[in-house]
């Protein structure tokens, strides 16, 4: 390998790494809508379980707040430690080998760590009870359709300060930096 | 909608510093060492300042007062600034979004009550205190300009309390964590558009003055003293 060889390609090298930034900062612009920007710049989530909310929330028409406990009574509404699931998974309901790891997680104890998709930056206020009660705003209309969803979400997901702007215009709402803002 | 304001009673104010230790805990303020309170770098949202006032009597004539935020209603800041990242809100808060802020200094320089203070550097805290920080006040990191916030995260939370429970809000709700913690009770807040709160009537006092009134800012805070102090910061 020659020491001037590195050199040679790197023109090269800077105008592909161009063509991809400007590439991908274009896409941002045009792409970008309810779930923070385009798929590949959003960091991917694995979940201890392949969860299925169609079949909790269709199948066996569960409330949200059978697992999302405080979603009503607090600014954040929770992800469902394993004792929730342990309710009816610590007998085996079915068949699928997902169910079996979470039937052995059941028995063994283990605790699981959900990813949490939308997760907002430390410095913004949000409050669930405050959309979910007192406005009454339907779960979809934020988090899209999730709870139509037979799998986890691959990637994270997030709302933009547009997002919640947009409403709150609509809404007549305060558009205070304060209001979200600490 | 309310525009809340703040009144110090200096007559009261015994002068124990237990609003600038509680303002600093609430508010994530890390502790300044030596070295950057004589570079006059040190942060604190709320201070006791010494003002040269007139000898009457046994009174000493030099009085410590309490400090916050003014949250003018015409603020200096706010015009200089020039991404908009203070601004005065609907209720009469002057905010700053740290985001937003790009640390160039104009409103430090700006305030004529000297109450801005540049993140000169990372804030830390001595283990274990940064296992206690409030999650309801974001960590200012280097480059951006804080300031007292009237404890605004407390209004947020107030609100959302209030609203769940199906009230409005009410005298009391919603208190800066230097109201609630003077021992004297020389530091009252509240709405100044409700003509029941007692801040409206304190300020109505023949005791009350505001600092630097000549200068046209207005501020929200109101201080109460029988001494003569002219408001000479
Ligand atoms: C049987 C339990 C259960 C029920 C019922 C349930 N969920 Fe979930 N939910 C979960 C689990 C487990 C996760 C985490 C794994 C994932 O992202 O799918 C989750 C994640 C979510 C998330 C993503 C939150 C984040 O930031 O990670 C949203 C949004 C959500 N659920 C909405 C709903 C809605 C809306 C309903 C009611 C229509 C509902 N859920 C009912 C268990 C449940
Ligand atoms: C109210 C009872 C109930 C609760 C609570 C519950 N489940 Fe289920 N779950 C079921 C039933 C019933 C099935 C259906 C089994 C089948 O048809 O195969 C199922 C199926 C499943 C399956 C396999 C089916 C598939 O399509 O993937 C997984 C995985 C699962 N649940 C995970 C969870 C997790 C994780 C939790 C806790 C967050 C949970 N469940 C909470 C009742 C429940
Ligand atoms: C107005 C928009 C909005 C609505 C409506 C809404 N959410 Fe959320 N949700 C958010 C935001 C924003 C976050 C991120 C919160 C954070 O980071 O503090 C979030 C986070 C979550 C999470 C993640 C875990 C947590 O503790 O916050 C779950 C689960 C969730 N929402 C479920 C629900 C359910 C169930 C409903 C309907 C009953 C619902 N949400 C309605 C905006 C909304
Ligand atoms: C789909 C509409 C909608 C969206 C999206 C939405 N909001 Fe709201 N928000 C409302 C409504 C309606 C209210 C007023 C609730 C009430 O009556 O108290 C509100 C109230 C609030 C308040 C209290 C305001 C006050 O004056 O006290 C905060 C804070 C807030 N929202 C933050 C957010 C944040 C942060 C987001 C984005 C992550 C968001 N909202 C997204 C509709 C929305
Ligand atoms: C209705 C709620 C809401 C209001 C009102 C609001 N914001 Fe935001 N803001 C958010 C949310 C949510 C985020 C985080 C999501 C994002 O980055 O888009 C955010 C993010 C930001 C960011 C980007 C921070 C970063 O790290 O990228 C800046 C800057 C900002 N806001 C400034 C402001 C200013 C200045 C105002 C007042 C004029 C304001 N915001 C009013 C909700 C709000």
């Amino acid at each position: 390998m020659g020491a001037d060889e590195p050199s040679k390609s790197f023109p090269l090298k800077v105008g592909v790494a161009f063509a991809a930034f400007f590439l991908a900062t274009t896409a941002g612009m045009t792409a970008l809508s309810l779930g923070g920007g385009p798929a590949f710049l959003r960091p991917a989530v694995r979940q201890p379980i392949a969860f299925n909310h169609l079949k909790h929330v269709k199948d066996l028409d569960l409330a949200c707040n059978t697992c999302h406990v405080t979603v009503e009574t607090e600014t954040f509404s929770g992800l469902p430690a394993v004792e929730i699931c342990a309710g009816c998974h610590a007998e085996p309901q079915g068949t699928s080998a997902e169910e079996k790891r979470l039937v052995k997680m059941i028995q063994d104890q283990t605790p699981l760590a959900w990813v949490s998709l939308f997760r907002q930056p430390p410095h913004v206020f949000y409050s669930h009870r405050r959309h979910v009660v007192v406005a009454k705003i339907p779960c979809a209309e934020c988090h899209g359709g999730i709870a139509d969803s037979t799998s986890p979400p691959l990637r994270v997901r997030k709302l933009e300060m547009k997002d919640c702007l947009a409403c709150h215009e609509r809404k007549k709402v305060s558009t205070d930096c304060t209001a979200c803002h600490r | 909608m309310a525009r809340w304001g703040m009144v110090i009673d200096l007559d009261r104010c015994t002068a124990c510093q237990a609003c600038v230790v509680a303002c600093q805990v609430e508010n994530n303020v890390a502790p300044s060492n030596a070295g950057q309170a004589e570079a006059g770098r040190a942060i604190s949202w709320l201070r006791l300042v010494p003002i040269q006032g007139e000898r009457r009597g046994t009174r000493p004539d030099l009085q410590l007062i309490p400090l916050p935020c003014m949250h003018c209603s015409h603020p200096p800041c706010i015009k200089v600034c020039p991404v908009q990242a203070t601004k005065i809100d609907h209720e009469g808060l002057v905010s700053q979004v740290y985001s937003r802020c790009i640390g160039c200094r104009y409103c430090t320089t700006a305030c004529p009550y000297t109450v801005r203070h540049f993140n000169w550097k990372k804030p830390e805290w001595p283990a274990p205190m940064e296992e206690t920080l409030s999650p309801d006040v974001s960590v200012r990191p280097r480059g951006v300009v804080e300031k007292c916030s009237f404890c605004h995260h407390r209004l947020q939370r107030a609100k959302d309390k209030a609203q769940a429970e199906g009230r409005p809000l009410k005298e009391g709700d919603y208190l800066p964590a230097c109201a609630e913690s003077c021992p004297a009770e020389a530091i009252v807040f509240g709405d100044l558009d409700d003509p029941r709160s007692a801040v409206v009537r304190l300020s109505q006092s023949p005791r009350a003055f505001k600092l630097l009134e000549e200068l046209g800012t207005e501020p929200k805070v109101t201080y109460l003293s029988k001494g003569e102090w002219g408001g000479q910061v």
